[in-house]
């Protein structure tokens, strides 16, 4: 055992549904490993049950046969729709075909595709997303990405919440009852313990991102043990099922 | 044992409150001793934030501090690293370049850094991308200068690899809020490991965020000794025994 053990600290946590998991490749980076069984492997190295997985191939190259691969993984994983913003036509036709197949949850990738938040098709997708009734997982900075989901009563998890903007996102959630956050890197010493623990979810961005940090943060979190409970999975499957 | 070789002391202007965290962050992460600048001295007056900081580690043991030096203001610097360093409670001297608008590459950064080779001790820079390069180059250029890379280029840790590489008085410190899979472990291979330091940005940012990266590269335990404390004792010439 080394100064740097983790697993002291991580203890007995346990999370039931992370809710930010890819599977595939980006071409423009080294590794790592993307493969479906390469992910869900890590996933239980840290003692995580289930991860809302969305798919890069989607994302980056075909909607359909992207989604149609997360779509086929076990019950280790809630598929979540990649849908591409530079299609909004073609985004808002899978979003149909996937809620039709019971999928709950969108994801969003605007910094992959080039999308900025003012762009008509951020819009256009938000707004059929919560007619749909489907979640919105989506990247980007809250500062901006919150404005074209504004008004629509959507339910939407940003992923990429920086405790640098916590406050931009503590005022934009008091006026939206459907906005959280993901965890990932809310790493200031103070961040879980200041938003409420009902919109916080455990997301890691596994295999991309090292799920030991946001595992020891919450694990050494200020929040009860029912708190932490919420915030690792519970919040998540009332969100996703 | 731990030594956190970047660490704060003071308020931040983010929505956090977080100005008393500090040795309860410490205890929970095994954090033995922290160097510490004063926030107030790193963002908006280094003097009166590294007055501020020199009464306060009077009070502390567990605690030393960094001067921090605007390269701006090279006659403030000059005083202070008079008051301060002679003290033996400051230990080393912090430079933010990208609050101070003052680059590594920068006449008045250079001239900042001669200053603090001449006092003998090392200095903490602030490095993002591939600024760490030019942090090297103005290391190699000032003779006697011990620099550590403050988050090791962030998402730039393949040029503090390079830079590590091309500089043997460049040691690499790893704090930074995002976790890329694999970065510590890639530094860690490819880096003379007596140049690995352990840094967290606390109270900025919560020490789970570095220690977990580093826990979760898998040091083997000679290395993960260096990194936790053994290099930063040498290098902050620091009468320390585990």
């Amino acid at each position: 055992m080394t100064a740097f053990d983790a697993s002291r600290l991580i203890g007995q946590l346990e999370v039931t549904l992370d809710v930010d998991v890819l599977v595939g490749e980006y071409p423009d980076r080294d590794g790592p490993p993307g493969s479906p069984p390469a992910v869900l492997d890590v996933l239980a190295a840290h003692r995580v049950r289930a991860g809302a997985v969305a798919s890069l191939r989607a994302a980056l190259f075909d909607m359909r046969s992207g989604n149609d691969e997360v779509l086929a993984l076990g019950t280790r994983a809630v598929p979540v729709g990649a849908v591409d913003l530079r299609d909004p036509v073609g985004a808002v036709r899978e979003a149909e075909r996937l809620a039709e197949l019971g999928v709950r949850a969108v994801r969003l990738f605007p910094d992959e595709q080039g999308v900025e938040a003012g762009f008509p098709s951020v819009r256009h997708v938000a707004r059929k997303a919560a007619a749909l009734g489907l979640v919105v997982l989506t990247g980007g900075d809250v500062r901006r990405f919150w404005q074209p989901f504004a008004g629509l009563e959507a339910t939407v998890v940003f992923l990429d919440t920086h405790f640098y903007h916590l406050g931009d996102f503590l005022v934009v959630a008091a006026d939206e009852p459907g906005f959280h956050t993901s965890t990932r890197l809310l790493n200031s010493p103070d961040a879980l313990e200041t938003v409420p623990a009902d919109r916080l979810l455990y997301g890691s961005r596994t295999p991309h991102y090292e799920p030991v940090v946001p595992l020891l943060r919450l694990a050494t979190s200020g929040l009860t043990p029912e708190e932490i409970a919420a915030v690792a999975g519970g919040n998540a499957r009332r969100l996703l099922g | 044992m731990i030594i956190d070789v970047h660490a704060h002391w003071g308020p931040w202007f983010f929505t956090m409150d977080v100005a008393g965290a500090n040795l309860r962050a410490m205890d929970r992460f095994g954090i033995d001793l922290s160097i510490v600048s004063a926030t107030e001295a790193v963002i908006y007056d280094a003097p009166a934030g590294n007055r501020a900081l020199a009464a306060w580690l009077e009070t502390q043991d567990r605690h030393l501090g960094y001067v921090t030096v605007n390269p701006r203001r090279q006659a403030d610097a000059e005083r202070d690293l008079a008051a301060y360093l002679p003290t033996g409670r400051f230990v080393g001297v912090k430079i933010h370049t990208d609050y101070t608008r003052s680059p590594a590459s920068s006449p008045q950064t250079r001239e900042a850094l001669a200053m603090v080779a001449e006092a003998g001790v090392p200095a903490l820079v602030h490095t993002w991308g591939a600024s760490v390069l030019e942090l090297a180059q103005t290391c190699l250029d000032t003779p006697g200068l011990r620099v550590i890379a403050g988050h090791m280029g962030a998402d730039g840790f393949a040029h503090a690899i390079e830079a590590a590489n091309g500089c043997d008085r460049l040691f690499l410190e790893p704090c930074y809020s995002h976790a890329p899979a694999g970065r510590i472990a890639a530094v860690a291979a490819a880096v003379d490991r007596t140049r690995l330091l352990f840094g967290t940005d606390s109270t900025l940012i919560d020490p789970a965020s570095a220690f977990g990266a580093v826990a979760a590269a898998g040091l083997d335990a000679e290395t993960a000794d260096l990194v936790a404390w053994r290099n930063a004792a040498r290098l902050f010439d620091l009468d320390i025994t585990a």
